[in-house]
């Protein structure tokens, strides 16, 4: 018992220290949060309690919370035009970029490339995410206004398509790579095609990292910003970009921009929290597994 | 036995690849073109027309002689002209102040963003990797500014700098209005949106690491600093070269937050070296400066992705 009696108390001694790190756990996540909770309150106020507003702003106990900021943005054309162009334009960019990189993914881990060994491919299609987007702007403004599609929902859909293909090849490939082998190289001796058993055995199984690969594209698609404002002006334009403009053309509305912020960031952060257990692996290019 | 080198692979990997070189292959050999070029566009006049003058009823106005009457109607055109002008434009940003004090911004950026960003994320993997309550949820919350629209977190943390009557105002700091610390602010931004991408990945890096082996060490030493020093950080290195890289590369990118916190200002002080780049080709129309400018970035970017090179390879193995 005397022998026991030390140790226990560094065990209780450790998990004090851990209720106080609790707190300054708790402390920075509201730091982080605290941003996004401002916006939400800005976008209940009364334009005219914007900056009057006492304490933090909370709601019910600052002020009286009102929807009609909300309701005003909504009911406005075009926010509802450039949710529907981000919604089509990061739909469609995500489709190609499965339809292109799936194959490409399973071919890198699976198949034997001798020219260029698969490795050296693959860091190859990570170099896109690295390459300033302001290098080919240019060139895609350019050629983009001779075909005349500017300001169409194609030609952002065709750059952003691009941009997006690295994540979905860097985390569908080391899955596909992690699936057992023996099950697509049974259907393969049953005589299966190696395209049936990549459609009908892989993809099936690697579903979940394909599902999360989609979303994490959605959002990164649904952000992007610096090819939107160059190629489109008013019919294909972006969230991003009806957010900058509205700031632009009535000056800063600060209740506006909170709800327009808020509608902009809601989808992308969703589907990212959806995602989750793949961020790690999204974020850093399949880099580091998590 | 299944041969995994069938002529297949090629279908498989080839769509891919050709989509990527098309788009950005082309694009980069048709900038690199323009960088050595003078590209002028105008709007030039490429004819003029008589045409009959029409009323409401789209019936042409006759003239009191009974002719119609006509108006000239004069066609314009947007034409746009290429000037070989050999390194003209190279040489033109290497005597560009604004140039410098891009570099300057961007630098300053860089390195002080990113340093805060990789320490602050290993504290909160320390942190977050003890015993706490709510980990999960905490962590969640964390991940919220990773994929926040950057446009809209520009405007948001302006409504939050405003100097008057926003919620950090009583601190009596110029936030936007004085130029370093307009500087600071982007900085203070960034650090809010990637801190977290960083703790995020050290995290998963630091409960990678196998218990026995923790076990092991701390057998070895009782002091919680030595096992970092000695151990913890050892194995967190590779990880933590991924991600200088990765930040590395997308803060020399900076644009969206200067575009939208401060828009380059006061004056200059916070504009970026893509911010910069993006003004001199699509609000002055200078295409091929632009492009070199461009490209002067794509060849910084390219070394340090180089530095890192065998490092990023060797996670692919």
């Amino acid at each position: 018992m005397s022998e026991e009696a030390p140790r226990q108390d560094l065990v209780r001694r450790r998990s004090l220290a851990d209720a106080w790190w609790s707190l300054v756990a708790i402390a920075v996540a509201m730091l982080f949060f605290f941003p996004i909770y401002w916006a939400v309150s800005t976008s209940l106020r009364r334009p005219a309690d914007t900056f009057t507003v006492s304490g933090v702003g909370i709601p019910w106990v600052h002020f009286t919370p009102t929807l009609d900021n909300w309701l005003l943005e909504m009911s406005q054309p075009e926010s509802f035009r450039a949710f529907t162009n981000s919604t089509v334009i990061s739909l469609s960019a995500v489709t190609i970029a499965l339809l292109l990189g799936l194959p490409a993914a399973y071919a890198l881990a699976r198949f034997k490339f001798f020219r260029v060994p698969n490795k050296d491919i693959t860091v190859w299609f990570l170099s896109q995410r690295v390459l300033p987007p302001v290098a080919t702007a240019v060139p895609f403004f350019i050629a983009f206004s001779t075909l005349e599609l500017l300001d169409t929902r194609l030609a952002l859909i065709v750059c952003t398509a691009t941009f997006i293909l690295p994540f979905v090849v860097v985390i569908v490939r080391q899955t596909f790579f992690d699936l057992p082998i023996e099950l697509e190289e049974a259907a393969l001796v049953d005589g299966a095609s190696y395209l049936s058993a990549f459609l009908r055995v892989a993809v099936p199984l690697a579903m979940p990292a394909i599902a999360a690969a989609a979303l994490i594209m959605f959002a990164f698609s649904w952000n992007e910003y610096l090819f939107a404002v160059i190629l489109t002006i008013k019919g294909a334009a972006t969230m991003p970009v009806h957010i900058a403009g509205g700031a632009d053309t009535r000056g800063v509305q600060f209740w506006f921009v909170a709800v327009r912020s808020l509608i902009a960031m809601i989808p992308p952060v969703l589907l990212a929290l959806l995602a989750q257990r793949y961020i790690v692996r999204g974020l850093t290019l399949g880099a580091v597994k998590g | 036995m299944i041969r995994w080198t069938s002529r297949v692979k090629f279908l498989f990997l080839l769509p891919a690849v050709l989509w990527v070189l098309t788009f950005t292959i082309f694009p980069l050999g048709y900038s690199i073109y323009l960088s050595f070029h003078n590209v002028e566009r105008q709007v030039v006049v490429s004819g003029r027309e008589q045409v009959p003058v029409l009323d409401a009823a789209g019936n042409p106005v006759l003239r009191p002689d009974g002719k119609p009457r006509t108006r000239t109607e004069v066609q314009r055109e947007l034409q746009t002209t290429f000037t070989w002008n050999q390194f003209a434009n190279y040489a033109r940003a290497f005597r560009d102040e604004q140039v410098w004090n891009a570099v300057r911004v961007t630098g300053t950026f860089v390195l002080v963003g990113v340093t805060t960003q990789i320490l602050l994320g290993l504290a909160l993997a320390w942190l977050f990797n003890r015993n706490i309550v709510a980990r999960g949820f905490l962590r969640s919350i964390m991940i919220l500014p990773i994929f926040a629209t950057p446009i809209a977190i520009g405007y948001l943390f302006f409504t939050i700098f405003y100097e008057v009557g926003g919620p950090l105002s009583w601190t009596g700091v110029p936030w936007l209005s004085n130029p370093n610390w307009a500087l600071t602010s982007v900085i203070i931004v960034d650090i809010w949106q990637w801190t977290p991408f960083c703790f995020l990945v050290f995290l998963a890096a630091l409960q990678g690491i196998p218990d026995e082996m923790l076990e092991s060490a701390r057998l070895d030493t009782s002091s919680e600093w030595d096992l970092w020093r000695y151990v913890i950080l050892p194995m967190l290195l590779p990880v933590i070269a991924i991600v200088l890289l990765l930040r590395l590369a997308e803060a020399l990118k900076l644009f969206d937050i200067v575009a939208t916190l401060t828009k380059g200002g006061p004056g200059i002080a916070t504009q970026s070296y893509t911010y910069y780049a993006f003004n001199v080709g699509f609000k002055l129309n200078d295409f091929g400066y632009a492009s070199a400018m461009a490209f002067l970035l794509l060849i910084v970017v390219m070394v340090i992705v180089t530095l890192f090179f065998r490092r990023l390879r060797q996670s692919y193995e």
